[in-house]
């Protein structure tokens, strides 16, 4: 998975690599012919370097690089083309324009004005750098089963997102996973709006063995998940999911709609699905459901479609909420828990 | 966010405006703003950079036609170069055929199958549609009840696993029937087994056209997914779904530039009328921030042809109460008014989220006051005199100051219409637009 986003980011990290090096070996050439005049120069003494990106850049546009204390300084002109070979990277990997403005910003703030010891080797600064970034913006994964452990019962759980982006089949999947760790779930088919939506998740429930609680066609989706959780409480169950028709944050009616569901059910968790292939519009709607109904969680789905995850940036960068797990197949077992550390080792480690 | 982006790019491209030489550094601004509208609007990476490198050029280097400003130049090159991209709209024929839908899963292939059977219908053909998704639970429960809302058979049979069974059967069964549609589980290319299987129905049922449904959301994972469903079944065609929402549907120029085939639908709402047929000009709207006026005018067609009402004599200036009773009556078939403004290239305009919940209440109140008046008065409403009005507001259950607004609305659409024909037949919507909210 992200295989593809990988490769490229490997690629993009040696060619990063590459311009600083070479800009440390034309800057040591210069350091040796103009070494007495950089030294007496007071400008260049360390603390005075400038360390905002927008004074760097004046400064950088005089001055290539320097030898002071056996430190390099590396600017924005070099590494220029490299960043935007970086940029291409992330967008062609779909990560959102405006993340990739932000996430080149960082890199590039990180990168122009720090001082590297020569013994330090370029990659492992640039691979540092670009490891902070992503971790910053990936930030922390979401434990489900710690999470249910830890707060009282039943653990309501509300799933929202746009049309077509695998809510239903991920509630079963989850159904099945807190099933096998020995949590009873009771699943709510809130969906009442879209043809085949209930025979759907009966059948999923069915196949999983979950308790399902619906209604007819049409019905209001928040009485189904109130009579849900009644079930749940008088039944000892440990975990209520509840399904949602899925819908577009423009439909001021539908946002209506699950704004009242949440009020009505006040769930635990409210979990927001997406797909790992949508491209710039993730971030809208996921703004626009973050906004209106909130979210604490979110799932991306469709991530073995060989798509190289930079939809798992965007959202997380732009809401700000952890991932909690990854569809990867039209198995009941095909989900995992996202882990950040894991995903981002495993795009910039070695081999 | 975006609509931020398009703003930049209409900035930019205002700076153009009057002059008379070529300026590389606005025209190099106007190039940058270009990339990033068409990058957040999921064009593939690949796609913009070739495509703002021919425009940068060849802003640069051709020499405007006489009596054409800079700005006019630079924008038809933009133009021809996105028109380039998106090759051309693909012919729907109305005659007998078989059409094979594929696509990822959650594209919304189910849900398009019944719009295109619904559209197929209203022109006329007898349609038919086969389930043959055997894998997603509900899948057939959910094609036979929006079938059974248009009355077009549906064929499938939840219990058989076997999908090319059901598709050899249900060609058997509806053999008398013009259009076939054949709606197929949603898969992706790396799922082997499932592209064997289209490959296998592709074969089978010998699809006259074999259409892609791709989610207007769909990021660059477009381009490799087209391709491969491409190399499988040869993809003739490309339906770009779920453009209701915020998603500019760029991911879709990928697969056209994949498949070398071209848009045939757009789907933009949950109800089975919402399919418009796709029309490049208001696409390169949408997908830079302007309206879409095209496909409004296909709608306002199809919606008025019923109706009769008289254009031609409506362009004389001749437009009276009757004329504008239509075409509130067919205003209200089209849908709802903001998806109609929506279409239209308002350009900057802001309007208040107001203005079409009332101006379609009142619309209501306007046919009811109409409908109290007699036919003489309609045909011709100087008629009209207080004490009619009286009457008609009583007839109505209307108040004076009602039956005076109509007609003062009245007044106003007549002065449009005459100014349409007037100003070389550019609809000045800004002044109209400016009218309506004034009237609330």
């Amino acid at each position: 998975m992200f295989g593809g986003l990988r490769e490229r980011l490997q690629a993009a990290r040696a060619r990063i690599g590459n311009s600083i090096q070479t800009a440390v070996v034309t800057s040591q050439e210069q350091g040796r012919t103009s070494a007495s005049s950089v030294s007496q120069n007071p400008v260049l003494t360390e603390d005075q370097v400038p360390s905002p990106p927008v004074s760097s850049t004046t400064f950088a546009g005089k001055v290539k690089s320097f030898v002071i204390d056996r430190e390099l300084i590396i600017n924005e002109k070099e590494i220029t083309d490299a960043l935007f070979e970086l940029e291409i990277t992330l967008l062609e990997s779909d990560v959102a324009l405006p993340v990739t403005d932000a996430i080149i910003d960082n890199v590039k703030r990180h990168l122009i004005g720090k001082h590297r010891k020569i013994g330090q080797s370029v990659d492992a600064l640039v691979v540092g750098t670009l490891k902070e970034a992503l971790l910053d913006v990936l930030g922390n994964g979401f434990n489900l089963t710690d999470y249910i452990k830890t707060h009282e019962h039943p653990v309501k759980i509300l799933f929202t997102g746009v049309n077509g982006t695998g809510k239903t089949t991920t509630i079963a999947k989850i159904g099945f996973l807190l099933k096998n760790q020995g949590f009873s779930v009771v699943i709510g088919a809130g969906d009442t709006y879209r043809a085949g939506a209930m025979e759907q998740i009966d059948i999923h429930a069915e196949r999983i063995g979950i308790k399902i609680i619906q209604h007819q066609q049409g019905a209001d989706p928040s009485a189904v998940l109130f009579d849900a959780i009644q079930y749940a409480s008088s039944h000892k169950i440990d975990v209520v999911l509840a399904d949602t028709a899925g819908r577009f944050h423009t439909k001021a009616n539908l946002m209506n709609q699950l704004e009242k569901i949440r009020r009505v059910m006040k769930p635990d968790l409210i979990v927001y699905v997406d797909e790992a292939v949508a491209g710039n519009d993730a971030i809208v709607r996921a703004f626009e459901f973050e906004k209106t109904v909130g979210a604490d969680a979110v799932i991306l789905t469709k991530a073995d479609m060989d798509s190289r995850g930079g939809t798992a940036i965007s959202i997380a960068h732009t809401i700000g909420k952890p991932l909690m797990f990854l569809g990867t197949g039209q198995e009941y077992d095909d989900i995992i828990p996202f882990s950040p550390t894991q995903i981002v080792e495993e795009l910039l480690g070695d081999s | 966010m975006l609509d931020s982006l398009s703003n930049s790019l209409k900035d930019a491209l205002k700076k153009l405006a009057g002059k008379t030489v070529i300026d590389r550094v606005a025209v190099d601004e106007l190039v940058k703003d270009l990339q990033r509208a068409l990058l957040s609007a999921d064009v593939n990476v690949k796609l913009v950079m070739e495509l703002s490198k021919a425009i940068r050029t060849r802003s640069l280097e051709e020499q405007p036609p006489k009596g054409m400003g800079i700005r006019e130049h630079v924008l038809r090159i933009v133009y021809q170069e996105l028109v380039r991209l998106i090759w051309a709209s693909t012919d729907v024929k109305l005659e007998p055929q078989t059409i094979l839908m594929a696509g990822l899963q959650g594209s919304g292939k189910t849900t398009t199958t019944a719009k295109l059977a619904r559209y197929f219908q209203k022109k006329g053909l007898k349609v038919g549609v086969i389930c043959a998704d055997t894998f997603r639970p509900g899948a057939y429960d959910q094609l036979s009840t929006l079938c059974e809302k248009i009355n077009v058979p549906c064929f499938g049979n939840p219990g058989e696993k076997d999908a090319l069974k059901i598709t050899r059967e249900g060609l058997g069964v509806y053999t008398d029937l013009e259009v076939l549609i054949v709606d197929t589980q949603g898969r992706h290319a790396l799922e082997t087994n499932l592209i064997q299987e289209i490959i296998q129905l592709n074969k089978l049922t010998k699809a006259t056209h074999r259409w892609l449904v791709v989610d207007a959301a769909l990021g660059q994972q477009a381009s490799e997914q087209a391709r491969r469903f491409h190399e499988a079944i040869g993809i003739d065609g490309v339906i770009i779904t779920k453009m209701d929402g915020t998603a500019k549907g760029g991911g879709s120029l990928s697969a056209v530039a994949e498949t070398k085939s071209g848009i045939v639908f757009i789907g933009s709402g949950e109800t089975i009328e919402d399919l418009e047929r796709f029309d490049p000009d208001g696409f390169i709207s949408r997908l830079l921030g302007m309206g879409d006026l095209r496909a409004l005018v296909e709608r306002a067609e199809e919606a008025i042809r019923a109706d009769d009402v008289d254009v031609n004599a409506m362009m004389k200036g001749k437009f009276t109460l009757r004329d504008m009773y239509k075409q509130l009556e067919a205003l209200n078939k089209m849908g709802p008014l903001k998806q109609i403004m929506s279409m239209l290239p308002l350009g900057n305009m802001e309007l208040p989220e107001g203005v079409y919940d009332v101006t379609s209440t009142k619309m209501v109140r306007y046919r009811i006051i109409m409908d109290s008046m007699t036919s003489p008065e309609l045909d011709d409403p100087s008629l009209i005199n207080s004490s009619r009005m009286q009457r008609i507001a009583h007839g109505a259950g209307a108040t004076l100051d009602e039956v005076r607004e109509l007609l003062k609305y009245y007044k106003m659409m007549q002065r449009t219409l005459k100014g349409l024909r007037g100003s070389g037949g550019k609809f000045n919507m800004q002044r109209l637009m400016k009218r309506f909210s004034g009237m609330q």
